[in-house]
């Protein structure tokens, strides 16, 4: 296990480092270095659906311990990551060939692609804790790397809104150390049985309780930064439209994810579905992601700038995830994570056809796309393939996780969030239509504006956003595909 | 053995004495280096062997003042911890002085003073009683007051005043604390566990709390504590090997620990806890640690800027100390070595900024960790410290605070890690926006205008690369540190 987790997490950073010899100077090595890194990241991902248990590398001190473990859920965001990172690798060499400073973007972005693998190995709190600061951390120069002021202050505030994400998450931590006990992730929690029936508790443990409910409410709100959950969401729209499409790319379609991984840890490793069912922290917390999933639509539809529409929508559909997280039972969990899945694939096909658009198109403006689409048809044919999955047209992929989500939030909620969550993701639904149909009926149906000299991306930006088009059907024609990933939602919840 | 205690308390301060009369030229630099530093070694030589020959016990009693009062030193785990802290640091920030002293003139005074109170602090450490103690203390201002003005410019007169003013006071209040002890104690000596005589207290508790309180603000001018930190700041005038060891180090943390001395070994910890005067420290030292991050977040001078950061942090200790019990204690003195080590650190980079480019403002060390990468190299993992990312030694400390504070189960104990969590934030602000702006300059800037500037010599990267070597294996392995404190805590050593 210790090689796989050498293979996952120190080789990406390494081979980061790497980039900067001077033997890589040049582009074209050092993209196929790069891409063959990646690459083998994706090989050793695979292999490691043969490993299942966990170890602990070092002590920090007596009651801090790096561990790492090898399971289910780890598995799949793992895999949705090394998955991502190639595509957009790929993607990258070309798209990057304009920007300045590329060994120093690759070697962030390998550095990035370490920590994220570590944030889905971890087998503990701390260690989960750990590698999400360094995620940060690592990943924060991707945003600023064109270090106009604008990226530069963007870069801050990214920072600034992680840091203090993952501080409320330390906070979590603590409280959990002192109330809850061991904080190395078990499937199902480790809270004890006796806490589960508020009603019966004499006031000591009934204070434990409570302490716990807080710790599970501060994580949440805290980890959920990373997945752009209100009120912690502002750093999205202001960090993807001055990153390089790449980098936003991984950032809203991998990163993101890296906040749900590590709520799905806390809440179904730590306090376990039983603890939180039915509690103010359940209830405080689908508020949120309600409000932030109405939100986020509604500032997408209004947003003209291409990328900031994308962000907004990440916003609102990361929520979704979300909203199926905070059911607390299987079937909304299948549900949460198909459409992260989906969001990821999705995403990723948005930004990297928004970065062929700015590339090649020459406007960041979604209003002035007129007419694109007959001088870009493979991008804008991609746009609209993602555009129905992420809607939610059947059979496309992202359908099949709606349904689970809206069927689960009926079954799940006794009160009126069982009909208000599907109507507020139905009005969603209608808004993510109307701000991603635009783009695709102005792009081929409108006369084209004057003098726009747009044409097409090349090969290495539409290979990888053409694969992920066709996951996206092939994952929505055959969802068993995906479904045989995340059956290990069953001994969870 | 007894003596050889005394000699490490003389040593340094006939030998830092001897130095005016051996008459070095102003411009032979080397050979008075040589003694200086020569005269640190041997002085940390001798704390060391000490320390680990110490027996508990063993005091040794110089002179007999009156029948209640005498000087008697004597070294008790408590002081092995603080011992060891300024044996490995002296040294180190004597070779860092040797170049950066270089344009500050007036060596001989300078060098002279500095190791004077190296034995003085030594002397503090090793007080057997509080009347040893606040002679020590008295010594320790007189003796830093010429370091303070060593510029002798108006703004360095004015603050060495502003020291001078401060401290006396200080040690006036506390001294009219330490008469409560000689009244209703049996005794001055430190003895675990405090030396109050319950049955002549018998209902004027609050008068004995009143006094606490007394010697706690007294003291605690030299910690920092809010309202009484204004000196500090000011005093950063100083050359910087005097901002960095004495006001990061040996001074302000004599005060720390006066206070954990008069706490825990004169007051008693089960005396006071649970009482008022608990509630005044903590919500002191919670609402100092908050005001010195928000203070050093808005400084735009680099070294205020941490000295602001200081004030903050030195309350992260008192904060555990008013913990008032051993857990408390043990992250207190986790947060006393491992602060020293890296603030001196990140005093030192600030200093080599300052002496190799003369520049002191943040917005001025844009693109310098270009031509300066070992000292922003250096500056980056003691941020990265400092800020409480986990494989640095920052998080160590950080994670026994909060969990002392959260498992004390007061309710100002959750105040004290909410003011740690806003804090780490803030210190995140503080210390990575200087980060992003060396790393990252921003577009167009002109990195030519830097070519002049470059690493310092030897003698001050060795303290830095120490330095950052020490953070980044306390961070990986701090086991045996929190397991050896927390044995002191308890008093099992």
């Amino acid at each position: 296990m210790l090689g796989y987790f050498l293979g996952l997490v120190l080789f990406p950073m390494l081979s980061g480092v790497l980039c900067l010899v001077p033997a890589f100077k040049d582009d074209r090595k050092r993209n196929l270095f790069v891409a063959a890194v990646l690459g083998l990241n994706f090989v050793f991902v695979l292999l490691s659906f043969m490993q299942e248990g966990a170890f602990e590398l070092l002590h920090l001190t007596d009651h801090l311990a790096l561990r790492f473990m090898f399971d289910g859920a780890g598995r799949f965001f793992l895999l949705l990551s090394g998955l991502m990172f190639l595509m957009v690798g790929i993607y990258s060499f070309e798209y990057m060939s304009h920007e300045h400073n590329r060994p120093r973007f690759y070697l962030f972005y390998l550095l990035t692609l370490g920590a994220l693998n570590g944030v889905c190995l971890s087998g503990n709190y701390m260690t989960l804790y750990c590698f999400f600061e360094l995620m940060s951390l690592l990943s924060m120069p991707l945003v600023l790397h064109s270090q106009t002021n604008e990226s530069i202050a963007a870069a801050k505030k990214y920072l600034l809104y992680s840091v203090f994400g993952a501080s409320l998450g330390l906070g979590g931590f603590f409280l959990f150390t002192v109330y809850g006990g061991s904080t190395a992730f078990v499937a199902g929690g480790v809270v004890a049985d006796a806490l589960h029936h508020p009603l019966q508790l004499s006031s000591d443990l009934l204070f434990q309780r409570n302490m716990l409910l807080i710790g599970a409410f501060l994580a949440i709100v805290g980890f959920g930064a990373k997945a752009g959950m209100m009120p912690l969401h502002a750093w999205l729209p202001t960090a993807h439209p001055v990153a390089p499409a790449c980098a936003s790319a991984v950032l809203s379609g991998v990163i993101t994810k890296a906040g749900v991984l590590a709520i799905l840890r806390v809440v179904y490793f730590l306090y376990g579905s039983n603890f939180l069912v039915d509690t103010w922290v359940q209830y405080a917390w689908v508020t949120l992601i309600l409000l932030t999933v109405l939100v986020g639509s509604t500032l997408a539809y209004k947003e003209k700038i291409l990328k900031k529409r994308l962000a907004y929508s990440s916003v609102s559909q990361v929520s979704y995830v979300l909203f199926g997280l905070a059911g607390l039972n299987a079937w909304s969990l299948t549900g949460a994570l198909l459409h992260a899945a989906a969001h990821s694939m999705i995403k990723d096909v948005l930004f990297m056809s928004a970065g062929s658009i700015i590339m090649h198109g020459h406007t960041e403006r979604a209003d002035r796309i007129d007419g694109m689409g007959r001088k870009m048809p493979m991008t804008f044919a991609c746009i609209t393939v993602a555009s129905l999955g992420l809607i939610g047209i059947p059979p496309l992929f992202g359908y099949i996780s709606k349904w689970y989500l809206c069927t689960g939030a009926l079954m799940t909620y006794r009160n009126f969030f069982s009909w208000l969550g599907p109507v507020v993701l139905l009005i969603s639904a209608l808004l993510t239509a109307g701000y991603l149909f635009t783009l695709t009926i102005n792009g081929y149906l409108k006369n084209e504006t004057a003098e726009s000299d747009a044409h097409e991306a090349g090969a290495l930006m539409l290979l990888p956003m053409v694969i992920l088009c066709a996951l996206i059907v092939i994952c929505g024609l055959a969802p068993k595909l995906v479904m045989q990933l995340i059956e290990f939602i069953n001994t969870i919840a | 053995m007894k003596y050889l205690m005394l000699i490490a308390i003389a040593f340094p301060v006939v030998w830092g004495a001897c130095l005016p009369f051996l008459r070095f030229e102003e411009t032979d630099r080397s050979s008075r280096n040589k003694y200086a530093l020569t005269g640190a070694l041997i002085t940390s030589a001798l704390v060391f062997v000490n320390v680990f020959n110490f027996k508990s016990n063993d005091g040794f009693q110089l002179i007999q003042l009156t029948n209640k009062m005498s000087i008697v030193f004597d070294i008790d785990a408590l002081s092995c911890v603080f011992l060891c802290m300024i044996a490995v640091l002296w040294p180190l920030a004597v070779l860092y002085a040797w170049e950066y002293m270089h344009h500050e003139g007036r060596e001989n005074k300078f060098f002279s003073f500095y190791l004077m109170t190296y034995g003085i602090v030594i002397g503090l450490a090793c007080s057997a009683n509080l009347v040893t103690f606040y002679l020590l203390y008295e010594c320790l201002t007189f003796a830093t007051i010429p370091l303070v003005m060593h510029a002798m410019d108006r703004r360095a007169i004015k603050a060495g005043r502003k020291y001078f003013m401060y401290s006396i006071a200080g040690a006036a209040t506390a001294f009219v604390g330490i008469m409560f002890l000689v009244e209703y104690g049996t005794s001055l000596d430190f003895v675990y566990g405090g030396t109050l005589d319950l049955v002549k207290i018998g209902s004027q508790q609050n008068l004995i709390l009143l006094g606490y309180i007394l010697t706690f603000f007294g003291f605690g001018v030299k910690a920092a504590v809010f309202p009484f930190h204004g000196w500090l700041p000011s005093a950063g005038v100083a050359p910087t090997p005097v901002t960095a060891l004495l006001h990061a180090v040996a001074v302000v943390k004599a005060g720390v620990f006066a206070i954990m001395r008069v706490t825990y070994y004169s007051f008693g910890a089960a005396f006071l806890a649970g009482t008022w005067a608990q509630s005044i420290v903590l919500g002191f030292a919670c609402f100092t640690i908050v005001f010195g991050s928000v203070c050093a977040w808005k400084q735009q001078h680099l070294k205020k800027r941490f000295a602001y950061s200081t004030i903050s942090n030195l309350s992260y200790i008192l904060l555990g100390v008013g913990m008032m019990c051993p857990e408390g204690l043990a992250a207190g003195l986790a947060h006393m070595l491992i602060h020293g080590i890296m603030k001196i650190c990140l005093f030192f980079c600030v200093g080599v900024v300052m002496e190799k480019t003369h520049r002191e403002y943040v917005p001025e060390i844009e693109g310098m960790g270009k031509v300066m990468p070992v000292t922003f190299g250096c500056f980056t993992i003691g941020a990265l410290s400092l800020s409480g990312i986990p494989l640095f030694a920052g998080f160590i400390s950080k994670a026994a605070l909060g969990t002392a504070s959260v498992s004390s189960g007061l309710p100002l104990g959750l105040v004290g890690l909410c003011a740690l969590l806003i804090s780490a934030v803030l210190t995140a602000a503080y210390t990575f926006e200087i980060v992003i702006k060396a790393f990252f300059p921003s577009k167009g800037f002109n990195t030519r205008t830097l070519c002049e500037f470059k690493d310092p010599t030897w003698q001050m990267k060795t303290p830095l690369i120490v330095l950052s070597v020490l953070m980044i294996l306390i961070g990986l392995h701090g086991t045996e540190l929190m397991n050896l404190l927390s044995k002191i805590a308890m008093n099992l050593l």
